[in-house]
């Protein structure tokens, strides 16, 4: 099984698709620690991209993974789970 | 508070998003000119409904003016209630954070909710499975939608309110908020805007009785005439500001009408026999609001359903309520040239009726020739006239019968 | 003009309690009517578990059209307003159809027959350009949410204003408040003011899963709605309606009627925060408290109970925790404050409605009613709950407060037949 990875140009897709929004992905990536609000996203957007992934992977993601406060933390939880699942 | 019984509700801000015209001055324009829009309606999806004709409103961009993440999240509706407002406040002069947030307030009407936005999240929900809706549903489809993200938008923390009582209901939101300023909130942004051209909200329109289903646009909507066949629906609509009159004149800005009054009655869906003595209650509650003799009106925005027994009913309340002077006041019904926007038709009448008042001159009525009833209906083109005090006329098909009287701005000051 | 409103009859539809006496036992004895979903089959959902009515139109007089044609939350606001007009003793006659008035809520209207019906013309969801032919030629009912108060205007004679409000989960509390201002500033003497939804449909239930708003605990039903416990994880869904005759006091005394309490103060601000979010401090709600108590003349230390919003999801009860103290100060601690969406789950638009009359009726007996499952508690939620158990109490002024997705923040205030005191 291929190993998958979501990345932050995946993650800027993501925002935009789920939740409206555009984001640069380079200053995502370089802003990977701030938090989610800081670029527009809310907690139901956030919601919006967990459940995309999960359908997409047919995998469910951790319960509070909505809760995840930066792209890099999200990104962490996300790539581990993915990982794990592999 | 001590000021409450004098508290008067000015309208010092316009925001329109209509078939005829994107903003206050190109809608005007139109209504003025007697521009009829109606067309076959060019919404994916549509085309094999037996409902062919609308009003629809066509080079929207919402990007425009508000913020793309809104395109995602919210349902047309929304998309035009919150363009609207944006364009209301900015003619008020009141762009930017509120200084005191709980004197805004914001209500609208509403009588079809986010469709499109619902249909598409239905389409997954049953065409992919339930993990396949999005988190926006859960605010985008419901009544209220609109109201909230006009509040959030701007940071308005003062009364919020949402009516659904079908298209008179947007003169119900008027008098809500009026009587939200006379209780002592300083404005109030107010009005209603509608989007039910996507094919399930249309298929679910298809069973009111009162519905046009003729597919040729200057024929499908002509009320008061022998040939009257229904109504036509249209999309878009219009917000207002509405603010306690004084305040108004404090802070300099021009006071472009007031409301003055209201009333509203119930007789029945689709009785439209008995919407005469509902709608002329309903005219004396509003003038006697106004402190207003039926002679003082000086021009009268029919509701123009277009189905015969509801045209008779109309004329004869307006005969009714106004006595000789009925047959003498100007009527027109610029909406036959957009069609109607259900809660929101009444409300951009409303919005006619107040620049018809600035630039003296009542607006035809498109598409109609030859009227049937003892009514001055102004055809044709506009009538140039001195316009002191308007009366807004609507009823719902489900049965409510409304009036609102407005005032020109200057009118109050004396 | 201020003119003082009465409420001289009350009517509900609630689960595991149709009828006022019903309902009244299932609060009083602390029991829960949240079960699996019986509706229509929840596999895949997330939660799965709901607080339904056992509901026959049958059994309670509708005609034939309203039990094969209406909505489910027509049928309801029919029932509760039916009970509410006996209650009242308004028979035909008795007051002047132009002075009585409609106010009735619904956040989501006919969206359940809507659902239904969407399924057939788009063959199960494959087709956006969908088939009118396998509509139901009434739609439109289900289409317009005016059908609710005009149902119900029609059927009690009522041609005076007549209005549906949607204000989402505060509807029921913001009909009732909009029938408060429309009596005491003089526009109707009598109105029946409530609200309804049936909500438990695959759409509503799939949107409330899509935001984990709703509780998951589908293998414990009964005890799944958990207000203010410490291991609360969410609000259990619900159904239902209630109806009150709100009328002019005086037209009310003059007539003989019974004054059940008044309606002596209502408030609505919007929180401008998030659509679905709250604060934390709770700053709105607290407004819309001060308000009315300011409507009504009182101090704080005078509210003898808070029916309150309770939800239990995390942050409203936190938000509400937070706006009761604000406002009540020291006296929150001493104020019981609970949550019968514990029992009867939260029915969306109607629930304002139901707690409004769960107020009248504590008033009647002078007993709070308990939040039921309530056992950890949450240290960010340190009032008194009235756990489990109703608990007797002189009652005056009562409160019911609500948050509805908008960021609408409301309150009703009631006082008891004695009048005003502090």
């Amino acid at each position: 099984m291929i190993t998958t990875e979501v990345t932050f140009d995946e993650l800027a897709a993501l925002i935009k698709q789920a939740a409206g929004i555009t984001v640069d992905p380079k200053e995502l990536k370089q802003s990977a620690d701030s938090p989610f609000d800081s670029f527009g996203l809310d907690s139901l957007g956030l919601l919006g991209i967990v459940g995309e992934l999960e359908n997409r992977y047919g995998r469910s993601l951790p319960p509070d993974s909505e809760r995840c406060r930066t792209p890099q933390e999200f990104l962490n939880l996300v790539n581990s789970t993915l990982k794990a699942g592999a | 508070m001590s000021n409450r019984r004098t508290r008067r509700a000015a309208v010092t801000g316009i925001g329109v998003v209509a078939p005829n015209g994107l903003g206050t001055d190109a809608y005007g324009k139109s209504v003025g000119e007697g521009l009829g829009v109606l067309d076959l309606i060019s919404r994916e999806g549509c085309e094999h409904l037996p409902l062919r004709v609308a009003g629809e409103v066509r080079a929207f961009d919402p990007a425009a003016l508000i913020e793309e993440k809104f395109l995602v999240q919210t349902d047309r509706f929304s998309h035009f209630a919150m363009a609207a407002a944006a364009l209301a406040l900015d003619d008020a002069g009141l762009g930017g954070d509120p200084a005191e947030p709980f004197s805004i307030g914001v209500v609208t009407a509403a009588g079809s909710g986010g469709g499109e936005f619902g249909q598409r999240e239905l389409q997954k929900l049953w065409g992919q499975g339930s993990k396949f809706v999005g988190p926006y549903q859960s605010i985008a489809w419901f009544y209220a939608a609109s109201t909230g993200q006009i509040s959030i938008r701007g940071g308005f923390k003062g009364p919020c309110g949402v009516v659904a009582s079908d298209e008179a209901g947007g003169l119900d939101s008027l008098a809500h908020a009026a009587r939200a300023v006379r209780r002592g909130t300083d404005v109030m942004v107010v009005g209603a805007a509608e989007a039910p051209l996507a094919p399930y909200s249309m298929v679910c329109q298809l069973g009111y009785p009162e519905l046009s289903t003729v597919d040729d646009p200057d024929r499908a909507y002509r009320p008061f005439t022998e040939k009257a066949c229904g109504f036509v629906p249209a999309e878009g609509g219009a917000l207002l500001v509405v603010e306690d009159e004084t305040r108004a004149r404090e802070r300099g800005v021009p006071v472009r009408a007031t409301v003055a009054g209201h009333a509203a009655t119930f007789t029945g869906a689709s009785r439209w026999a008995e919407s005469r003595e509902g709608l002329a209650r309903a005219i004396r509650g509003a003038l006697d609001e106004a402190g207003c003799a039926p002679e003082e009106i000086d021009v009268v925005f029919a509701d123009a359903l277009g189905v015969p027994e509801a045209d008779r009913a109309e004329a004869l309340a307006i005969a009714d309520a106004l006595g000789a002077h009925g047959t003498r006041v100007p009527v027109t019904a610029p909406k036959t040239g957009i069609g109607r926007a259900y809660c929101a038709a009444p409300v951009l009448d409303t919005v006619a009726a107040v620049l018809a008042m600035e630039q003296g001159r009542v607006p035809p009525t498109p598409n109609v020739f030859d009227i049937c009833h003892d009514l001055d209906l102004v055809m044709s083109r506009a009538r140039p006239t001195e316009l002191r005090t308007a009366l807004v006329l609507s009823r719902g098909l489900m049965g409510s019968n409304a009036a609102l009287v407005v005032r020109r701005g200057d009118e109050s000051a004396r | 003009m201020t003119r003082r409103v009465a409420v001289t009859g009350i009517g509900v539809v609630a689960p595991g309690g149709i009828g006022a006496t019903a309902f009244w036992d299932l609060l009083a004895a602390g029991r829960t009517a949240t079960r699996g979903i019986s509706l229509f089959d929840p596999e895949g959902l997330r939660s799965r578990i709901a607080a339904e009515c056992d509901f026959d139109p049958y059994e309670h007089g509708l005609d034939a059209e309203l039990c094969q044609h209406a909505d489910r939350y027509i049928q309801f606001a029919v029932v509760a307003a039916g009970e509410a007009v006996r209650d009242a003793g308004l028979d035909t006659g008795v007051v002047d159809p132009w002075r009585t008035a409609v106010s009735l809520g619904s956040a989501v209207g006919g969206t359940t027959r809507l659902e239904q019906d969407y399924v057939l013309v788009s063959e199960r969801g494959r087709r956006w350009d969908v088939d009118h032919r396998a509509a139901d030629p009434q739609l439109h009912l289900a289409f317009s949410p005016s059908t609710l108060a005009s149902v119900v205007a029609e059927r009690f004679d009522a041609r005076g204003p007549v209005q549906t409000v949607s204000t989402g989960c505060t509807s029921g509390l913001d009909a009732v408040g909009y029938a408060f201002h429309t009596i005491a500033e003089g526009r109707a003497d009598v109105c029946v003011a409530g609200a309804s939804d049936s909500p438990i449909s695959p759409i509503t239930m799939a949107c409330f899963d899509a935001i984990k708003a709703t509780s998951p605990n589908n293998d414990d039903p009964e005890h799944a709605s958990r207000p203010f416990d410490a291991h609360r994880d969410g609000f259990v869904m619900g159904e239902g309606a209630a109806v009150l005759v709100l009328e002019e006091y005086e037209h009310a005394r003059a007539r003989g009627a019974e004054v059940l309490c008044e309606i002596s103060g209502y408030a609505t601000y919007g929180n401008a925060y998030h659509m679905t979010g709250l604060t934390s401090e709770g700053l709105e709600m607290a407004r819309a408290i001060d308000t009315t108590l300011d409507q009504a003349r009182i101090d704080p230390t005078a509210i003898d109970y808070v029916n309150a919003h309770g939800s239990g999801t995390r942050q409203n009860d936190r938000h509400e925790t937070a706006a009761v103290k604000r406002s009540l100060g020291a006296h929150a601690y001493e104020t019981p404050m609970s949550s019968i969406k514990s029992m009867v789950g939260h029915s969306l638009g109607a629930i304002g409605a139901i707690e409004v009359v769960a107020c009248v009726l504590a008033l009647k007996h002078q007993v709070v009613p308990p939040t039921a499952n309530y056992e950890t508690p949450d240290p960010e939620c340190d009032l008194d709950y009235v756990p489990r158990t109703a608990r007797p109490r002189k009652l005056n002024n009562v409160l019911s407060v609500g948050s509805g997705f908008g960021g609408f923040q409301s309150a009703v205030l009631l006082t008891g037949p004695g009048g005003r005191t502090r």
